[in-house]
């Protein structure tokens, strides 16, 4: 029984999350899908690659004048009627929420999908001073329901099925619901639109932020972030601080970009830009408007020659879709708040605990598909080899790791060439799947840092185990050694009389 | 808290306000240091603002324009449909309202949706004129509407989306809300590429802007369950597009 944090490492979770077969072929499905639409969306837009490049250029310049456009943009937000605020840390950006929540004396907070607002856990810190976050979009309000957290930057439910969807509906609404996604669907508009008018506050996100004229950019497909921002009487709007781009000139690059990276959209159904909030004769849009800006780590990304390309990220999940790695395991088990390859370096550099996280980092096999993938060019890849060497120079890594660390080295130089031999997908996956069983107990709150995980097998093995998937991967394998085969074979069958693992 | 309540509310905002611009010192600061400076400077210029040049100047012959903004449009599960003038407009909506028996309609204020005279074709409709009495509840009546009517302020043939800015005439809840939405697209405001949209927007300048510009590329649209597509769970779940011209 550990409930502790350094305990759950991204190899057990990843044990956990291999343990769900519907998981595990929907985020295959999933992602397979997003991946094809992306591929089809760049190919047909043409010249991607120039395409990608203007991207990066515009994200560069905007980073390395990050001080002068911040302050712009703070300048004209400001002059729009908006109130700009600025948080170091999470614990400052929950503090003024709830400041201006209480302050408004709220009772409901309709939400739209924000990363950050996760990273800040701020539905939970709401709740201490009695506020009912409400999330609002279709996947964000499922899990919400369930109590869980999103496994995917774009698909936040994506492990979840519509059998269990309608069960959760269902006790929502007091009766049973047809699992059939438009009963589901009519259900949620209707529930939710009477939260929408009810609520006292509306909180978004923010995919960018325009300098030059103090506007947010909302991409969005299901228009639940215009609800947001148009319905209640308070927006409050949190950016992380890297969220900006010059001009609605630059605009035309991201929303080239973002939505076919993400989806393969040639633009998300909605793309709104909201500045300040409703001038005195609008009859909706809010009266008052918040918007914090979040530092939270970041700027320990800037001037960091390795890593200072991470604030270029426009979290489109491209590179998610793109991991081998994380088609096979799932989001979940990357623990944080971003999972995939983003996630694996943005994680432990947003905490700057080399030793707590960077086991993430492990779980990548250096196939440098996220960069190819990335729309600004982000080499996460190279990343990854920094954040293990860290790990290594600050004396955190051990025996195991530290031989992965030199076999790393030796491919590195052609790390490109891997691609074509990436045997993970060959792994006989529900073997691996099946035979590590794991309970899992899902407590009242919604961070992975409190689920209780229970390997039933020895460490040893599991290691071993991972081990043999990492040195396939560095060796370029393409098949499951016959003899390990046949051994999981007999472990699994011996196992399959002790019953399942479940949510209890 | 307890002192904050006798505060009015401006006075709590200018507190929250002075606070912020305390805060924006040092927070800029330490990102100023961290590039290496001791304060914010204006970069010397922006080399690579906008699209690559190759994308500027490219530009679709109207008839391509329409062919290509329906096709998209469509293909989001928008509908789209092109008519001679405002009457066959007119005369479309009212069509749709009866197949469909809508009750409650609601339109921006706008000259060119006047003339649709949307109340003498529908007679058993109750068609509202967004904010024309300040005092009525405008967004629950919004959200009450089977149709929200609006004329669209651009469009964007490359992309196949519509563009509409708010303003006290124009509510931004009118393409939100209603169960269904009729956009009506001049032909002559349809342009090929979204920077054709976008660029003027900077160029008029931060002051002009409205609250809300919103782009609207299809019906509102979710795959969040199973990854089936499911249309309308907060926007409208049918989009007609209506090409005048
Ligand atoms: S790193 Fe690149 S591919 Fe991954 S989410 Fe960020 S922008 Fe997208």
């Amino acid at each position: 029984m550990s409930g502790n944090h350094s305990a759950a490492t991204v190899k057990e979770r990843a044990e956990l999350a291999l343990n769900d077969e519907f998981l595990r072929k929907a985020v295959r499905f999933t992602t397979e899908r997003l991946r094809n639409g992306k591929k089809n969306a760049s190919e047909e837009h043409g010249n991607w690659d120039e395409w990608r490049e203007r991207g990066r250029q515009i994200r560069l310049h905007t980073i390395a004048h990050l001080d002068y456009y911040l302050n712009l943009f703070a300048d004209n937000a400001r002059a729009n009627g908006a109130y700009v605020h600025f948080a170091d840390t999470a614990a400052e950006a929950v503090q003024i929420s709830l400041a201006i929540a209480a302050r408004k004396q709220a009772k409901t907070v309709v939400k739209s999908k924000s990363m950050v607002t996760e990273e800040l856990h701020l539905n939970h810190h709401l709740g201490t001073i009695g506020v009912e976050a409400i999330e609002t979009d279709l996947g964000e309000y499922i899990i919400q329901l369930a109590g869980e957290t999103p496994s995917h930057i774009i698909i936040p439910a994506i492990h979840k099925n519509r059998y269990q969807i309608a069960d959760l509906l269902s006790a929502e609404a007091g009766e049973r619901l047809e699992p059939d996604t438009s009963v589901l669907a009519g259900f949620v508009r209707k529930k939710l639109r009477e939260k929408f008018l009810e609520a006292d506050i509306g909180m978004t996100g923010c995919n960018f932020a325009i300098a030059e004229s103090g506007s947010i950019v909302l991409f969005e497909n299901e228009g639940n972030a215009r609800m947001v921002s148009t319905v209640p009487k308070t927006q409050i709007t949190l950016m992380g601080m890297e969220r900006i781009i010059p001009s609605f000139t630059d605009l035309e690059v991201m929303a080239t970009l973002l939505p076919r990276s993400a989806t393969g959209q040639k633009l998300t159904v909605y793309m709104s830009a909201i500045s300040g909030p409703r001038r005195i004769e609008d009859a909706d849009g809010p009266d008052e408007m918040h918007i914090i800006i979040i530092d939270n780590g970041r700027s320990l990304q800037l001037g960091d020659p390795e890593f200072q390309e991470l604030l270029n990220c426009i979290r489109c999940g491209a590179c998610l879709n793109a991991c081998p790695v994380y088609r096979h395991i799932g989001g979940h088990a990357y623990g944080g708040t971003y999972s995939g390859p983003i996630g694996a370096v943005l994680t432990p550099a947003l905490k700057q605990n080399v030793a707590e996280w960077d086991d993430i980092a492990n779980a990548s096999s250096l196939c440098g598909a996220c960069y190819e993938a990335c729309p600004v060019k982000i080499p996460l890849h190279d990343m990854l080899v920094y954040l293990r060497r860290r790990k290594v120079e600050s004396g955190h890594g051990n025996k195991w790791e530290g031989a992965g660390m030199k076999g790393f080295g030796g491919v590195m130089g052609s790390s490109r060439l891997m691609r074509g031999v990436l045997a993970i997908g060959r792994l006989g996956q529900g073997l691996v799947a099946r035979d590590g069983e794991i309970r899992l107990s899902i407590g009242p709150l919604k961070e992975w840092s409190r689920y209780r995980v229970t390997p039933v097998l020895a460490k040893e093995s599991f290691r071993q185990r991972w081990g043999t998937i990492e040195r396939e991967l560095r060796e370029g394998l393409s098949e499951l050694d016959p003899a390990m085969k046949k051994r999981m074979e007999a472990m699994k069958n011996a196992r399959a009389g002790e019953g399942g693992h479940g949510h209890g | 808290m307890a002192d904050q309540t006798a505060q009015t509310h401006e006075q709590w905002l200018e507190e929250m306000d002075r606070k912020a611009r305390e805060k924006q010192q040092s927070f800029i600061a330490n990102i100023a240091g961290r590039l290496g400076r001791e304060t914010a400077k204006p970069p010397a210029g922006h080399p690579y603002k906008g699209a690559p040049s190759f994308w500027q100047g490219f530009e679709w012959p109207m008839e391509e324009r329409i062919e290509r903004f329906s096709a998209n449009f469509r293909s989001a599960g928008g509908h789209v449909v092109r008519v001679p003038d405002l009457a066959a407009a007119s005369a479309f909506i009212a069509e749709k309202a009866k197949e469909m028996s809508a009750h409650y309609i609601v339109r921006q204020q706008e000259d060119a949706l006047e003339a649709l005279g949307l109340e003498e074709a529908l007679p058993g409709c109750d068609v509202s004129v967004w904010n024309d009495d300040p005092g009525k509840p405008w967004k629950a009546l919004a959200a009450q509407a089977d149709f929200g009517v609006v004329l669209a302020d651009h469009a964007a043939a490359y992309t196949g989306s519509l563009a509409v800015l708010s303003d006290k005439d124009k509510g931004r809840s009118v393409s939100l809300l209603p169960t269904v939405l009729m956009a009506l697209l001049p032909v002559d405001r349809l342009v090929t590429r979204l920077g054709e949209i976008l660029m003027p927007l900077d160029a008029d300048g931060r002051e002009k802007l409205p609250a809300g510009v919103h782009f609207i590329s299809g019906p509102s649209r979710s795959a969040d369950i199973e990854n089936d597509l499911t249309i309308g769970v907060h926007g409208p779940g049918v989009v007609y597009v209506i090409v005048i011209g």
